[in-house]
């Protein structure tokens, strides 16, 4: 596409308002969505309680191969399909609603910088202790994954899935961690977002940012969900400003929703 | 310390110690905690096919990986982060994995997967500095090491096409380094005036790109763009990896080049607004293209960038 023509495309998307019949989709609650699923999805609900923007959240079992990019969650917003928290900001941004234009360029930097640690140590983290440790993968991931569907295609797509999720690992640099090195650097992440926040109610000023959903929803996801271990879990509860933080923006923005799950 | 400490990497050009970024990274850190490193290069052993690059080795313990080998060197009180306060630490972590997730696949792609620049500048090299008859093969491993990488980090189901992500990790490593340079703004180093981690990480992913002798990179022209980026390349190789006095370069003059640099930073910023909404608008299936010509409307906004 010419740039000349993505321009106008993009005008296009800016002038329409944001409609009242948005919707979000993800995997089913109960029995299908993992725990970095589950988080990505909650990231870009609590963002979009925080631009104000109404979505309404379906459930499908193959959300997955209906997302344009392969990963979960999308929104279908008028007649456009857009996928995961990054594009999804941009494009609200296209339409007028933004939560990080009150920051100057050092303040923006650091707030991508740390979105990109949350998405380099836990949600890989998360991934790596869901697929490439037996135990969990065999108790919850495979069982959940295949569950909507009828043996075999169950099972041919669970291991589908493991061994790409393996493959990425891999190809990261993560194949041969042990749990407990990817537990320290669970740590270690947290350590850094608990340093970040320090005392003050939201990372940037007293204004939520994407950065606070990225972080709301990765964090009260691995706090709520039931693993093989709950040394996850552990390792986040041991910050304590981070526990208020979630509790804080659940009060706020999730009160008229019960978020718990399982 | 006690135990003599010894660094195997790939060996050095274009005035780098190393053409490899990972043990350029590792190079730095040493220098810039005092550690005493013998640096023995793999050039033209058969370590470069067995050995994992960097590796350091000190008395019995071998540990590979950057971020592995920089932890062992702060156990070992070589800790050039030790001012540093917490929150500092914190904004390490997280600009560590900015360069990680950005910039590191356009890195790879830069030197490893376009074709023009693989074949004329890092194959040639990477094969001069091999043992016969490894020189025919290990430039093509390592390539389809960086070629798989980028596929399955940044491709998108399961027909991954090279094509298709280059654009996107293209915007995203320009992204990368204008925040880069906007969090250096004008001092020496990433935080205070003396250099930590952060720099050294800093240095190992702009240096190969600053001094490359590249045939053709959009990357690099967009780096060179950024002055304070590349006199930070350059004060590090002169303040610690010249073998004469080390000596500060003066300061470059502020005002023109600031403004010069915000107007190209603007540039680029709004390209990659518009390839990203491509990209967003393009991958949906509801959008069907409009046929219609541009408008009036959009020349006025291309006017408004600078010529």
């Amino acid at each position: 596409m010419s740039l000349a023509a993505e321009a106008f495309v993009s005008q296009m998307a800016a002038a329409e308002p944001w409609p009242e019949n948005a919707t979000l989709y993800q995997p089913l609650k109960d029995h299908q969505i993992l725990l970095s699923d589950h988080a990505s999805s909650l990231s870009v609900q609590a963002y979009l309680r925080m631009c104000g923007l109404p979505v309404q959240v379906v459930c499908r079992y193959n959300a997955e191969y209906m997302s344009p990019s392969g990963k979960i969650p999308f929104i279908h917003v008028g007649n456009q399909v857009v996928s995961e928290l990054g594009p999804i900001v941009q494009f609200t941004k296209a339409k007028g609603h933004s939560l990080s234009d009150s920051l100057d360029d050092v303040q923006r930097a650091e707030m991508k910088a740390y979105m990109e640690l949350v998405y380099n140590m836990l949600l890989t983290s998360e991934l790596f202790v869901q697929w490439c440790d037996d135990a969990t993968a065999a108790e919850i991931s495979r069982p959940r994954y295949s569950s909507p569907y009828s043996w075999p295609l169950g099972n041919i797509l669970a291991y589908q899935k493991q061994w790409e999720v393996r493959r990425k690992m891999n190809a990261i640099g993560w194949g041969g961690k042990t749990l407990e090195q990817v537990y320290e650097d669970v740590n270690q992440c947290c350590q850094a977002l608990s340093q970040r926040l320090g005392t003050q109610p939201y990372f940037f000023n007293k204004q939520a940012t994407e950065l606070d959903a990225l972080v709301f929803g990765h964090l009260f996801t691995i706090l709520t969900t039931r693993l093989t271990s709950t040394e996850l879990a552990e390792r986040v509860k041991s910050y304590s400003n981070l526990l208020s933080f979630c509790r804080r923006i659940e009060q706020i923005y999730f009160d008229d929703k019960k978020l718990m799950k399982d | 310390m006690a135990a003599a400490m010894e660094l195997r990497c790939w060996g050095g050009d274009w005035g780098l110690p190393s053409v490899h970024t990972d043990s350029l990274v590792v190079l730095a850190y040493a220098k810039f905690s005092g550690a005493k490193l013998s640096v023995s290069p793999v050039d033209w052993t058969w370590k470069t096919l067995t050995a994992s690059v960097p590796e350091l080795v000190c008395g019995d313990t071998v540990v590979q990986e950057p971020t592995q080998i920089l932890n062992f060197l702060r156990k070992q009180r070589f800790n050039a982060d030790y001012e540093l306060t917490a929150r500092q630490g914190a904004d390490t972590l997280a600009y560590i994995a900015l360069l990680e997730e950005k910039l590191r696949p356009a890195l790879l792609h830069t030197f490893w997967v376009d074709a023009e620049n693989y074949s004329n500048l890092t194959r040639p090299w990477f094969a001069s500095r091999s043992p016969f008859p490894l020189n025919f093969f290990i430039p093509s491993r390592l390539a389809n090491v960086a070629l798989a990488r980028i596929l399955v980090t940044r491709g998108e189901g399961l027909l991954h096409r090279i094509s298709e992500v280059e654009g996107k990790i293209y915007s995203d490593a320009k992204e990368c380094l204008n925040l880069l340079s906007y969090r250096l703004g004008t001092a020496d180093y990433f935080f205070d005036n003396s250099p930590t981690s952060l720099d050294a990480f800093a240095f190992g992913f702009l240096a190969p790109l600053h001094k490359a002798d590249l045939p053709s990179s959009p990357l690099q022209s967009h780096l060179r763009q950024l002055d304070n980026l590349t006199r930070f390349c350059d004060n590090v190789l002169a303040a610690h990896f010249s073998p004469d006095k080390p000596r500060l370069l003066p300061p470059v003059q502020e005002t023109m080049d600031a403004n010069l640099q915000k107007l190209t930073q603007l540039v680029n910023k709004e390209s990659n607004l518009i390839e990203k909404m491509d990209d967003n608008l393009r991958s949906s299936p509801q959008h069907k293209p409009h046929r219609t010509e541009p408008k009036p409307c959009l020349s006025s906004s291309k006017n408004s960038t600078p010529a």
